[in-house]
């Protein structure tokens, strides 16, 4: 074979993609069925109402749950199920973390410019979440608080965030702004303050408020619905 | 770099057999590996569309993020396409008489370059997927695509003898040109947006 250089060059190369691609699919598919496992076992026990005629009394179903989650709880022990609603130290952001059957969903917002959304495990009270452009969340949690930290972007927080039951917590809603589709993501604190984003393509405008009550808001000139995500009800990101 | 390609359509009119034939066997050299690279472009940027990006990968350990990790191995690979483009002028006499070393230096930035630059594509096509959301965004797709194609239009080049002594400089350049588009709108990007940060 003449110049057989430049073949070895391009094999080397396709066996390192190749490495690298199967133990990125290995990785995925192994935690894959997790994930579908609890979404099968969340479906039919708990029978998430649909998001707009939300009741406004959160106090009955949702302090059983979490006062005694182990015995009434269909998922594995040490999987608690909650929504956590608060800030970062020294106020200029919200967070929202939403934990069920070992996945976590947060979002990171300061209702200027700045927002996030992670996606991670739960693993014995211990969050590890990352997202867009390297952000990582980590942190932990119990019946009553999560702390941790947060980076985004340059800037990393210290956030507290006490549990927290309808209509604070976390809010998402998929739109078209000028014929782009955007994104819009709210957190509700427990005191009914809330901050939210409207992000097209990289740019973040401050969104418009939030009716927690009914989950609408207009944005853009459209009436839309928000999706709430909770990790208590399953609603929303939690498939 | 242009001043061949302008030159080659108009080989045709003066002597029309011999410069005929001379053209034809040209194009069928160049056809495979052309036809491979635009295969190879192609494909990633169908892949690229059709995978659900996935948001994370495997990377490397030590850095605060996979971005930062990309940033940086992009940044390698850009040294040493410096370091080809510098060698490559050399090996053509633009310096002088080349040492002997001159090959294998370039040669080796070379596939150190592509090596380098291969975990940084996988995570791309991986985690996020071909994107137009912004121009940059679009514009590091596209490139990144056509550098893959381009690169392994230009190494399947190399194992052909009697291609016109244009085509590897031609080659050369187009794929340094683009890794320099690649750099600037994701390693610089990154730097400038985020610090730089390891």
């Amino acid at each position: 074979m003449r110049h057989p250089g430049p073949l070895f060059t391009l094999l080397a190369g396709a066996a390192l993609a190749g490495g690298l691609g199967i133990t990125n699919f290995v990785n995925e598919s192994t935690a894959a069925p997790a994930v579908v496992s609890t979404a099968g076992a969340a479906g039919p026990v708990t029978t998430a109402p649909p998001l707009p005629p939300l009741p406004p009394p959160p106090t009955s179903e949702p302090t059983t749950e979490v006062s005694v989650p182990e015995p009434s709880s269909p998922a594995p022990e040490d999987s608690p199920r909650g929504d956590y609603a608060g800030k970062v130290d020294g106020g200029t952001a919200s967070v929202a973390v939403s934990v069920r059957d070992g996945r976590a969903i947060a979002y990171v917002c300061d209702g200027k410019k700045t927002e996030v959304w992670l996606e991670g495990t739960e693993t014995g009270g211990q969050l590890n979440l990352t997202g867009a452009k390297g952000s990582v969340l980590s942190g932990n949690l119990d019946a009553t608080t999560v702390s941790g930290t947060v980076t985004a972007g340059s800037k990393t927080w210290k956030f507290t965030a006490p549990l927290s039951v309808k209509p604070a917590g976390l809010y998402r809603a998929a739109t078209t702004v000028g014929g782009q589709a955007s994104k819009v993501g709210w957190i509700v604190q427990p005191d009914g303050s809330q901050v939210g984003l409207v992000t097209t393509g990289e740019t973040s405008t401050p969104a418009p408020p939030l009716n927690p009550g009914t989950g609408t808001a207009t944005v853009g000139g459209t009436p839309i619905t928000a999706q709430a995500i909770s990790g208590l009800t399953g609603e929303g990101a939690f498939r | 770099m242009t001043a061949p390609n302008e030159t080659a359509p108009n080989e045709t009119a003066p002597n029309e057999s011999a410069l005929n034939e001379r053209s034809r066997a040209t194009a069928l050299t160049l056809l495979v590996p052309l036809l491979v690279g635009s295969v190879v472009a192609v494909g990633l940027g169908v892949y690229g569309n059709l995978h659900d990006p996935s948001g994370k990968a495997v990377n490397l350990a030590g850095f605060t993020s996979p971005q930062a990790v990309k940033a940086w191995l992009g940044s390698v690979a850009f040294v040493l396409a410096v370091v080809q483009l510098v060698s490559a002028f050399a090996m053509y006499g633009k310096f002088g008489k080349a040492p002997a070393w001159m090959p294998p230096l370039h040669r080796w930035s070379g596939r150190l370059a592509f090596l380098v630059s291969v975990p940084v594509a996988v995570h791309c096509l991986y985690a996020l997927g071909f994107q137009s959301f912004d121009t940059r965004v679009l514009l590091h797709s596209l490139l990144g695509c056509f550098f893959y194609g381009m690169f392994v239009c230009k190494m399947l080049l190399l194992r052909r003898d009697g291609a016109p002594g244009w085509v590897l400089p031609v080659a050369g350049g187009v794929l340094f040109t683009a890794l320099v588009g690649l750099w600037l709108s994701s390693s610089l990007w990154f730097f400038t947006t985020f610090g730089v940060t390891l």
